[in-house]
């Protein structure tokens, strides 16, 4: 019966959107291939976009970008992790072990890593920025001593608190080098507003890749419509 | 012949008794999967229950995981299931299938208890080999990741040399081309790398062309196959919407990878493609209500499918700035999956206790057809609660962390502690009991069905197939 | 450039989103009905839903600063084109793929232009 007719209607015939579907997923899975290989490029440690590990032997700060107007990580002046310098390899060797117990901790079954993850606890991409951890001098300890015992602090008036997963202190190094390394990627403004820890101090100035406006500037404040993208 | 209204197998041919044993694990897991998830909830509420005993990590890690793994139960379940009908010869290899089967859901078990049992380990690759990968929906270890390629390639040979050595249909063609970038998009999962970045640009490949393509075409060949056989449609016709979907969902669905590379590292040009993307996101939708409304008319039938609606606001990035990583993605997300896979492979379920029943009657006048009318009602009224629960919080979240906050620590816990917040998330417990009840009258429901039925099946006036 | 939602603006991007989804759901069920029922009365209720539409869509952009970006301006007219034009290429391709089944059907449809 039917197939003895003849298809008049070309647009809506079986064949024509065989065609279709098989050129358009052709098509789109060669433009995603292209486009991958120069994302790729891009977000390959030691590119602009995703610093070198040894980027932890540095001050890492988020600043206000009036030309792209949002906040974009700025690698300043020398400040050692634990105050002591790493050569490239020891640096992605720390940075690997940070990564790797986050993963066998499951960190991401309740936080975001870059905004993906669960939504039990805070985000973790700029970690190392928050001003939760007092002073910009405190900060390695502190981090470390939450790190392994985490469940003596409660953070809210829920009572929401994380567990202790049995980290070492040797783990929890390598997690903070981790973190201080993730929050020197750019994440082309995410989290936006954010306002991170005074990390100023009388004699340094940094050597930004940026120049940096007025620091944790308010996006609020700036809507200032008429500038040009300074890189695409 | 058995009697009719008995579960026999010999009502089943090769393919379907093993359909039925995938389904049966399918609807196990899915019960693992509600009681993790309700386990998750109340530690929202009641920060310290089973407080380092089974933490929140952990109950959401097999929530997730509980619900992958049954809808990919499902979806096999349902292709061995069509398989015989669809090719018109006995499965290939079907002594594999079995085998395979078995070592499937022995291995689901292990990864599970390991789990529960041993939930971290030290921060070694062995942790990541052994225990748990710690990325999100594809935390299974290692070794597991590897196990599940070969369960799939050899699922895949089932279907392939069946279609291959008998009749080659147009959805047979399509399943075939669908499965094979399944099984080799998992691959890009499967590697450690120090950059988070890295990590998580290939882990999306996984994810987002999973779910929102390969599954979703998948799910498009059983729905045909569905439509074909339980309402008689013409095979010209649904094909053809066959090949229509699938220029639709991958047209949209490949590149809108997109969404998901706005801020993770990679480049400034993804706020573009994804933008446009999502903007073409509700044209499918518009498609799928015209067309469903031209069916109810023409064939006088429904056939319906619940697309992720709100993914189209959240998927522009002037938006997702403030949405990304919030109660939002957990909104969709509930909806999006529950709509358009839970529902299909729940028919599928349902398919297959009539035929394993000896084709009873499930049409009107069912005995005790009041279990799957509530169960149905239960389950979408249950989700529908804990979607807008969770759509509330999200738009506080939004609001006081974000918006306001400044993103910080602080800024997080004065959101969550926020009154609308915690209302969000009871309503959600709310829901989530609903769910719970409306799975448990579910699986009563299948159970039971058509147990006492002694009329005979209608049976639908089939074309021949024209291969 | 990426222009954040200002904060003033939050809510009326939300509800404008949700206003574009509702009124495309509601243009292409009316379009679609007075198509299948054959009751041209029924059309102008769906062009009111496509005006809904038009208009949350013009807020939304507003509000999101979309209107701030000549590509995101695009974006916006080829929406607006889009959702005006795909309710009728749906309808279109549903009849023209079931025209062999007219034939022997019982439900009569009107196969091209309602009027």
């Amino acid at each position: 019966m039917a197939e003895t007719q003849t298809q008049a209607l070309w647009w809506a015939s079986e064949s024509f959107w065989r065609k279709m579907a098989i050129w358009v997923t052709a098509g789109s899975f060669v433009v995603l291939i292209f486009l991958t290989f120069d994302t790729v490029k891009q977000i390959t440690a030691g590119t602009k976009r995703v610093p070198a590990y040894s980027a932890i032997n540095n001050r890492i700060d988020y600043v206000f970008d009036a030309g792209r107007n949002f906040q974009v990580p700025v690698i300043g002046v020398e400040e050692p992790l634990f105050g002591k310098k790493l050569t490239e390899a020891e640096a992605e060797a720390m940075v690997s072990h940070g990564k790797l117990t986050t993963q066998a901790k499951n960190c991401m079954g309740c936080h975001t890593l870059l905004g993906n993850g669960a939504y039990f606890a805070p985000d973790l991409t700029k970690a190392w920025l928050d001003p939760a951890w007092g002073s910009k001098d405190a900060r390695e300890q502190a981090m470390v001593d939450f790190l392994m015992h985490p469940e003596l602090a409660a953070h809210n008036a829920l009572g929401r608190r994380m567990p202790n997963l049995g980290i070492t202190e040797d783990e929890a190094r390598a997690t903070v080098a981790f973190l201080k390394w993730m929050s020197s990627i750019d994440t082309n403004g995410f989290p936006a507003n954010f306002k991170p820890i005074d990390q100023a101090d009388a004699a340094a100035v940094a050597a930004p890749v940026a120049e940096p406006a007025a620091p944790a500037a308010d996006l609020a404040a700036s809507a200032d419509v008429s500038s040009t993208p300074a890189q695409q | 012949m058995a009697a009719l209204g008995m579960l026999t197998s010999a009502n089943l041919n090769g393919g379907q008794k093993l359909a039925v044993k995938y389904f049966t694990v399918a609807i196990a897991l899915f019960g693992a999967q509600v009681l993790f998830g309700m386990l998750a909830g109340i530690q929202y509420l009641k920060p310290d229950f089973l407080f380092g005993i089974l933490d929140f990590s952990v109950n959401r890690m097999l929530h997730v995981n509980a619900m992958v793994v049954w809808l990919l139960f499902g979806f096999i379940g349902s292709v061995y299931w069509m398989l015989e009908d669809e090719s018109g010869i006995p499965v290939v290899g079907l002594g594999l299938g079995n085998l395979i089967f078995w070592i499937f859901t022995l291995a689901v078990v292990v990864v599970v208890v390991v789990y529960l049992l041993v939930q971290v380990g030290p921060g070694e690759q062995s942790s990541i080999w052994l225990i748990n990968e710690g990325r999100e929906y594809i935390e299974a270890p290692r070794w597991a990741d590897i196990g599940i390629v070969v369960c799939v390639l050899a699922f895949f040979y089932n279907v392939a040399a069946t279609f291959a050595k008998g009749k080659f249909t147009n959805i047979g063609g399509v399943l075939v081309m669908d499965l094979i970038a399944l099984a080799g998009l998992y691959l890009a999962g499967m590697y450690y790398t120090p950059n988070i970045s890295m990590d998580q640009h290939w882990w999306w490949w996984v994810i987002h062309l999973w779910v929102e393509a390969t599954w979703e075409v998948l799910v498009g060949c059983l729905m045909a196959y569905g439509l074909i056989k339980t309402m008689g449609v013409r095979r010209k016709i649904v094909e053809t919407w066959l090949y229509i979907e699938v220029a639709l969902m991958f047209g949209s669905g490949i590149l809108g990878l997109g969404h998901h590379y706005f801020w993770i590292g990679t480049p400034e040009y993804w706020f573009t493609i994804g933008g446009f993307f999502s903007a073409l996101e509700p044209i499918p939708l518009v498609a799928m209500v015209v067309h469903a409304v031209f069916d109810a008319g023409h064939h006088k039938l429904k056939s319906s499918n619940n697309p992720a609606l709100g993914g189209f606001m959240h998927t522009l990035p002037q938006i997702n700035l403030y949405t990304h990583g919030t109660q939002w993605t957990a909104s969709h997300g509930h909806l999006a999956f529950f709509g358009a896979y839970a529902t299909m492979v729940i028919a599928f379920f349902y398919m297959a206790i009539q035929k394993w029943r000896g084709d009873v009657w499930m049409g009107a006048n069912l005995v005790g057809a009041w279990k799957w009318k509530w169960a149905i009602f239960m389950l979408h009224a249950g989700m529908i609660t804990m979607v807008m629960a969770m759509l509330v919080s999200g738009y506080e979240q939004s609001q006081i962390e974000r918006a306001i906050g400044g993103s910080t620590w602080m800024a997080y816990f004065a959101g969550q502690e926020h009154r609308w917040f915690m209302q969000g998330m009871f309503w959600r417990q709310i829901g989530g009991w609903m769910f719970s009840i409306g799975f448990v009258l579910l699986v009563w429901d299948m159970i039971t069905i058509g147990k006492r039925e002694t009329r005979a099946a209608y049976v639908l006036p089939t074309e021949t197939v024209t291969a | 450039m990426l222009e954040p939602v200002k904060l003033a603006n939050f809510f009326i991007v939300f509800f404008s989103a949700a206003s574009v989804i509702l009124f495309g759901a509601i243009y292409a069920l009316t379009f679609a009905w007075s198509r299948l029922k054959n009751r041209p009365r029924l059309m102008p209720l769906a062009y009111a839903a496509y005006l809904g539409l038009f208009a949350a869509v013009i807020v939304l952009a507003w509000a999101a600063n979309l209107f701030n970006n000549t590509f995101w301006s695009v974006i916006v007219l080829l929406m607006l084109a889009g959702y005006l034009v795909a309710p009728h290429a749906i309808w279109h391709l549903c009849v023209g793929t079931h025209a062999e089944d007219l034939h022997d059907e019982v439900v009569p449809i009107k196969v091209f232009q309602q009027r």
